[in-house]
């Protein structure tokens, strides 16, 4: 296997997130159905529905998560934050029957990372969602497992296609542990290799020069 | 690691061969090698085993475990048993491929010690992974990792481990400073 | 919404999942920081009046607006310190040199920057093993030989080796040479290494 040597930042999974990590700053750009439970003057400009000059109390809005985790207070409601269905309880009694058959990118793709973000509005459920993600996370563990161990050299692109991001992070350290044992087993390890960045460098320059 | 770096590890064994010449001790960091005379078995490192070898200077003598009858015990216990039983060597996957690819023709039933070793390993493989799956499914805190090898766990360490960190991270959720405690109550 | 441009070149990065470095985003960064410096100075305004005239109800707007200004200063930063990343990687990849589309993409100051780390590592290696120094970018996996067997991928021109001898790396012929020599060629895709 290719060894690599840029590590970005990884993400922070749980409540924390990590500043630099462009996964979590994707993940804090997810919009969450919201309500503003006072006005915010001359920021009307911002809805596009509403002509007027501020953004009235009660205005239902798609707001990402960083601003609602921003303005939120437990103190003084500035802007409530409504929980997204998958994390409601109708979905979380699915997830509990079979996580397995869930296409998770399409219901996230940021399932754990946004289930565990919304642990920071003091929801009622909270506990209740904290529950679901984590047995949802191992319900699913063997299929990662297992599709990450036994893909040998096959196209996984279905198997991948409805793992939640982290998921398909893990998926992928289980592939290049699998991979590199194989390289290893086939005679290959000790090969020097082109660097994969190069000779996918040179595979974008070839397609640029095509219209 | 790269599994390279594993077999490197597994280069400094020791292994026998009988020299078909002759030279004095000859004195290393890593230790003295020798001395060399022709018929005479002696105990070198696999990486000079496998450069004499290749330069047909020594016959190599397998390692006693490396036996059709013995591999084929070890085969079977490793089957009747849940836990990893012990192994002959810590390295018996890279020494198997190390010797057999450079000197199969000092090994007798080379081709059955290969498929036999590669059972071995299967079997292996698939308990580390079903005792992964019910580690991660009962939440354990910690595991035994008696007779184990570098190699297998090498294959499997990377994702084993972000997915113990992931799960941490997750099963913390539980708890949220703040807001105390009363979420372990649950289920 | 405010921030729209900053997740876009977030977005831009993150593409590119395997390190390459897509070229620096120069209006991009620009737009954001005139958003940032917008926001300052609207917030900056609406503080002063909201003190002067007690207008208290200016608090959660002040408060949004300073939200998307850290948010921007927090893209920003991940922008930049991603590309670091991935310029130091280049330096592991390609050897001291890079090839000339790759330091278009990069800007004044990453360009000084990779020089600097050019250095600093350079310096690091000479302080290794005796008088000779050590390169750490060598050998990134266990040596099996010192003399490599590889092929040419591409004409490449004149070669010296150890002993001066000067061979020609011409398009598909083989060589035996050095390992030490060969190493860099063969991550860079010039060389092959083939294994008997």
């Amino acid at each position: 296997m290719e060894t690599h040597s840029y590590f970005p930042v990884p993400p922070g999974v749980g409540m924390e997130e990590n500043f630099l990590s462009l996964d979590d700053i994707l993940l804090s750009h997810e919009r969450l159905p919201s309500r503003t439970e006072c006005t915010f003057p001359r920021l009307g400009f911002l809805e596009k529905s509403s002509d007027s000059r501020d953004i009235q109390e009660g205005t239902k809005m798609e707001m990402p998560l960083f601003l609602a985790k921003g303005l939120y207070e437990r103190k003084r409601r500035v802007v409530s934050v409504e929980l997204p269905k998958v994390y409601k309880e109708g979905w979380r009694t699915v997830f509990n029957a079979d996580p397995t058959v869930v296409d998770l990118h399409k219901m996230g793709p940021y399932y754990y990372g946004l289930g565990s973000q919304l642990l920071h509005f003091d929801s009622p459920e909270n506990p209740e969602i904290a529950q679901a993600v984590l047995q949802t996370f191992i319900g699913r563990f063997r299929r990662t497992m297992d599709s990450s161990q036994n893909a040998y050299n096959e196209d996984t692109s279905a198997l991948v296609e409805r793992l939640d991001y982290l998921e398909r992070a893990l998926f992928r350290a289980g592939q290049s542990g699998l991979n590199s044992f194989q390289n290893w087993e086939r005679g290959r390890a000790s090969t020097i290799t082109a660097s994969s960045l190069v000779l996918n460098y040179r595979k974008r320059k070839i397609t640029d020069l095509q219209p | 690691m790269d599994p390279s770096e594993v077999e490197f590890l597994a280069e400094k064994e020791v292994v026998k061969i009988i020299p078909n010449f002759s030279l004095d001790k000859i004195y290393l960091i890593g230790g003295d090698l020798g001395p060399f005379n022709p018929g005479l078995p002696v105990d070198v490192p696999v990486w000079l085993a496998l450069n004499l070898k290749q330069r047909q200077k020594c016959r190599i003598v397998p390692p006693e475990w490396m036996d059709v009858e013995k591999l084929e015990e070890i085969r079977e216990l490793e089957r009747k048993e849940d836990t990893f039983t012990p192994v002959p060597s810590p390295y018996y996957m890279e020494l198997t491929k190390l010797l057999l690819n450079h000197a199969s023709d000092n090994i007798p039933k080379a081709d059955e010690i290969r498929t036999l070793v590669k059972d071995i390993w299967d079997t292996r493989i698939a308990k580390l992974r079903l005792s992964a799956d019910s580690f991660i499914s009962q939440q354990e805190a910690h595991a035994k990792l008696d007779n184990l090898t570098l190699m297998e766990i090498n294959t499997t360490r990377s994702f084993l481990l972000d997915t113990l960190n992931c799960m941490y991270k997750l099963r913390s959720n539980l708890q949220p400073g703040a807001s105390g405690g009363k979420a372990q109550d649950h289920h | 919404m405010f921030c729209e441009k900053a997740i876009e070149i977030i977005r831009e990065l993150h593409r590119m999942g395997d390190g390459q470095l897509p070229a620096f985003n120069e209006d991009g960064i620009r737009q954001v920081l005139e958003e940032m410096k917008a926001l300052y100075e609207q917030n900056q305004s609406d503080v002063n009046e909201a003190k002067s005239e007690g207008k208290s109800e200016l608090i959660p707007t002040i408060k949004f607006r300073h939200c998307c200004l850290l948010r921007n200063q927090r893209c920003i930063a991940a922008y930049l310190y991603d590309r670091l990343l991935r310029i130091r990687t280049l330096r592991w990849e390609y050897g001291s040199v890079l090839p000339t589309n790759i330091r278009f993409h990069m800007c004044a100051e990453e360009l000084e920057w990779f020089n600097q780390y050019k250095k600093s590592l350079a310096t690091f290696m000479r302080s290794l093993g005796g008088e000779e120094g050590l390169d750490i970018t060598q050998d990134m996996k266990p040596p099996k030989s010192l003399y490599i067997e590889v092929r040419c991928l591409k004409d490449h021109g004149e070669f010296e080796i150890d002993d001066g001898t000067i061979i020609l790396l011409k398009k598909n012929s083989q060589h035996f040479l050095p390992r030490w020599k060969c190493e860099q060629l063969i991550r860079q895709g010039v060389l092959e290494h083939i294994m008997s």
